[in-house]
């Protein structure tokens, strides 16, 4: 194998996959980035045997090859070398050379049929949507995926397929993150999958905003997503994501409107002063007004009024700020909209001028 | 004694058991009274965990090698350590200084510091509310200690030692600076060698030498801890007592029962009793836990399982279903002569409700029902209002500490 690279696309596209390699491997290979040189082409590929991802460049090659080197010693040195230099790398009695300029590499490898590859993926639907519809659609629902739950398939993302329509809802039992956009997709029947956590975080990070489309294919097991030079593949939780209709409350007696990024300073203020592990905080709704209050184990207290529009009768509701917070981060809107029933039932966080996008947040105890 | 009935501006005890373990087997086998005893991990270990006095006075010390503590004193009888003896008299000598004076903090096994400052006035001084806390431990144990009282928690502990086994040493505050003046640095707990040495190095042998050094030497060196060492020299530390007790590991109950019990409805009635009080224990402190330790301690050894329940709880009936479900497993039929049921895993009571939680409505029904049941409870007497096999419960008074368990992180 022998080839020449442009420093900055091999760093680029090291950059894409690495997410997919783990600091920690009990087994080798997978601390490696496949290396395949064809004739006209080179692709890389890195997998943690949970998701897997292969980026693609057209080049001239010298000498067809493959060989697996050590992703993150590769990405360091392509770090460390001069921006627009050229890179030469050839395999010679089972080390990789890595030549720039004036310095030379040597890295030990381990040969290519060593390297794991995921299971093929038989496609059962697939379908296009532009890239930034994706990312936003997985931004403003991720953050409430559970981790580590005993309840499995909640630690990751559910992305469901319907007509013309992609939701994504993510739930770790205490708050509830949903959001649907219109798509081209025809689909029969709806098609429901949990792609997990790590899945979900490297996947957000890969996308970009460009209305450039991306082909998302639903397999079984996996999920596919194909941007330009750049295959992104991720194995499916199989579980029964819960039923979210039965959890989002379709009405509500007490509705208040405030600003969002008003509302999302005044609980950030009191938030200083709740109890760092609960994160407690009281919402009093009265007459145009809320009154948040947190206090600490130290009996320390916070308390600050807001006025907002609200006309219902007086309520006094507990929730865990953070939770709160995460919603008011998650769209930029101005307005934002909370529906609430009485204190021991969920909130609703919507906001009228983005009705795709709905939070769910369960009330604390105090 | 003099003491001067004045309000003090801080008050600290420390109380000190002496040589608690060896009081312990003393008090126990008055064959051993007089006698230098060392107390070892088992028959079978050969560390002094602590000694008695008569063997303290050969020269003999906690760590040392028995061989060697037999050379210097051969007539030593040795006795294997008791552990869950000395944790349930612990337990009952902190309880008792607590029903004293709450505002404490337990230092060790065998050691508490109490502030005395708000219940000084209570007692009529400072004074006299130490020697309440002193009849207090005899009283709860039948054995001896050695109280310092001061205006800070070192030259309390500096005062404790002064006297022992059965001593009383005041030092009123506005005396510590001159009581502490000559006495070296390295006598005060806190300051090991490696302080005494920069100390020396910067000629501070002494306490009062201490006000020579400016502060900011030490703060350079050790920062706040280095100033905190140099208030305490001079009587005045600041360090306050740290009354928070961490949240607890576990939350446990148990209890000897008939010896060789075959019963099994009998073993189901201390299961049922034991399992109520736990559940009346997590739900007084607001605590709920899903792993418990379910123990029946047959002849030869401990019968056991973790038991885990599907979400955490603080309802006796969730934990005492659970663990009638692993008596078959646990037990085939053995004599039994103790049961024990613990916590793991306490944690504060949810406060986040979850929106997947299994019917919301029975979890706030039996809420209710347990408050209502702690509440008669509170007032009438523990199990006014119980599960009707408690009828026929044991009513030998609780004689294993709560905070012993057979497989708990507290064994001493």
């Amino acid at each position: 194998m022998k080839f020449q690279i442009q420093r900055d696309n091999l760093l680029n596209s090291l950059q894409q996959i690495i997410g997919a390699v783990e600091k920690r491997q009990t087994m080798p290979a997978l601390s490696n980035v496949l290396i395949k040189a064809n004739h006209d082409s080179l692709s890389l590929t890195a997998t943690d045997l949970e998701i897997e991802f292969v980026t693609h460049l057209d080049m001239v090659i010298d000498e067809p090859g493959e060989i697996t080197v050590p992703a993150r010693k590769l990405l360091d040195i392509c770090k460390s070398l001069p921006v627009d230099s050229q890179v030469n790398i050839t395999i010679n009695n089972d080390k990789a050379m890595i030549q720039s300029g004036r310095s030379r590499f040597s890295l030990v490898t381990l040969p290519a049929s060593d390297f794991p590859s995921l299971d093929e993926i038989s496609s059962n639907s697939e379908f296009e949507l532009p890239q930034t519809t994706l990312k936003d659609i997985i931004d403003k629902t991720a953050f409430a995926m559970a981790q580590q739950d005993v309840r499995y398939y909640l630690n990751g993302l559910m992305l469901e397929v319907g007509s013309k329509v992609l939701r994504a809802v993510a739930t770790d039992g205490h708050r509830l993150a949903y959001c649907e956009k219109e798509t081209d997709c025809e689909l029969a029947d709806i098609k429901q999958v949990i792609l997990p956590r790590k899945g979900v975080i490297e996947l957000a990070r890969l996308l970009g905003s460009s209305e450039d489309k991306v082909k998302v294919i639903l397999g079984n097991n996996h999920l596919r997503v194909q941007l330009n030079n750049i295959r992104f593949t991720s194995k499916l939780i199989d579980g029964r994501f819960p039923d979210y209709n039965r959890v989002i409350p379709d009405d509500g007696l007490c509705v208040m409107t405030a600003e969002r990024e008003v509302l999302k300073q005044a609980l950030i203020r009191a938030s200083i002063l709740s109890n760092e592990k609960y994160r407690g905080i009281r919402l009093i709704l009265e007459d145009n007004l809320v009154r948040l209050q947190a206090h600490n184990p130290d009996q320390e207290e916070a308390d600050v009024d807001l006025e907002v529009n609200y006309k219902g009768d007086h309520l006094e509701i507990g929730f865990n700020v953070n939770y709160m917070i995460d919603a008011l981060n998650a769209v930029n809107s101005e307005i934002t909209q909370l529906t609430l029933r009485d204190s021991n039932s969920s909130c609703l966080l919507t906001y009228p001028d983005q009705p795709d996008c709905k939070y769910v947040i369960m009330p604390m105890r105090l | 004694m003099n003491t001067t009935p004045t309000h003090w501006p801080r008050a600290i005890a420390l109380v000190d058991m002496n040589a608690f373990f060896a009081s312990v087997e003393q008090r126990d086998f008055p064959s051993l009274l007089g006698q230098p005893v060392a107390v070892t991990n088992g028959l079978r270990g050969s560390c002094v965990i602590t000694s008695s006095y008569e063997a303290r006075a050969r020269g003999v010390h906690t760590g040392m090698h028995l061989n060697e503590a037999r050379h210097l004193c051969p007539n030593i009888v040795q006795r294997p350590a008791r552990p869950e003896v000395y944790a349930a008299i612990s337990t009952r000598i902190m309880q008792a200084l607590h029903d004293v004076c709450p505002d404490m903090e337990v230092f060790s096994v065998d050691e508490a510091f109490i502030d005395i400052t708000h219940c000084q006035q209570l007692y009529g001084s400072p004074t006299e509310a130490a020697r309440l806390l002193k009849q207090a431990v005899y009283r709860a144990s039948g054995l001896l200690c050695s109280l310092g009282l001061s205006g800070d928690r070192t030259t309390a502990k500096y005062a404790a030692k002064l006297n022992k086994p059965d001593g009383f040493t005041v030092i009123p505050p506005w005396e510590a600076r001159e009581r502490l003046r000559h006495v070296p640095v390295t006598e005060l707990c806190g300051i090991g060698e490696k302080i005494g040495q920069f100390l020396a190095n910067h000629g501070v042998r002494y306490c009062g030498d201490m006000e020579k050094l400016p502060i900011s030497v030490l703060a350079r060196r050790f920062g706040n801890p280095g100033r905190r060492i140099w208030y305490m020299c001079q009587g005045e530390d600041p360090e306050p007592l740290h009354f928070d007790v961490a949240a607890p590991k576990s939350i446990g109950h148990g209890k000897v029962m008939p010896p060789n019990t075959r019963s099994r409805q009998v073993i189901l009635t201390y299961l049922q009793h034991m399992c109520s009080k736990v559940g009346a224990r997590l739900r007084r402190h607001d605590f709920e836990a899903r792993t418990f330790w379910f123990g029946l301690r047959s002849e030869r050894d401990w019968l056991g399982e973790k038991i885990r329940l599907s979400s955490f709880s603080s309802d006796h009936r969730h934990i005492y279903q659970h663990c009638q479900q692993k008596l078959n497993h646990i037990w085939k039929g053995e004599g039994i002569w103790q049961i024990q049921i613990t916590a793991l895993d306490p944690r504060p009571a949810a406060m986040q409700m979850d929106m997947f939680a299994s019917e919301p409505e029975q979890l706030a029904r039996d809420k209710q029902l347990h408050l209502t049941m702690d509440k008669i409870n509170l007032r009438y007497g523990e199990f006014t209002l119980s599960p009707a096999r408690l009828l026929g419960r044991s009513d030998m008074p609780n004689v294993i500490a709560p905070t012993w368990k057979p497989d708990g992180y507290q064994h001493i």
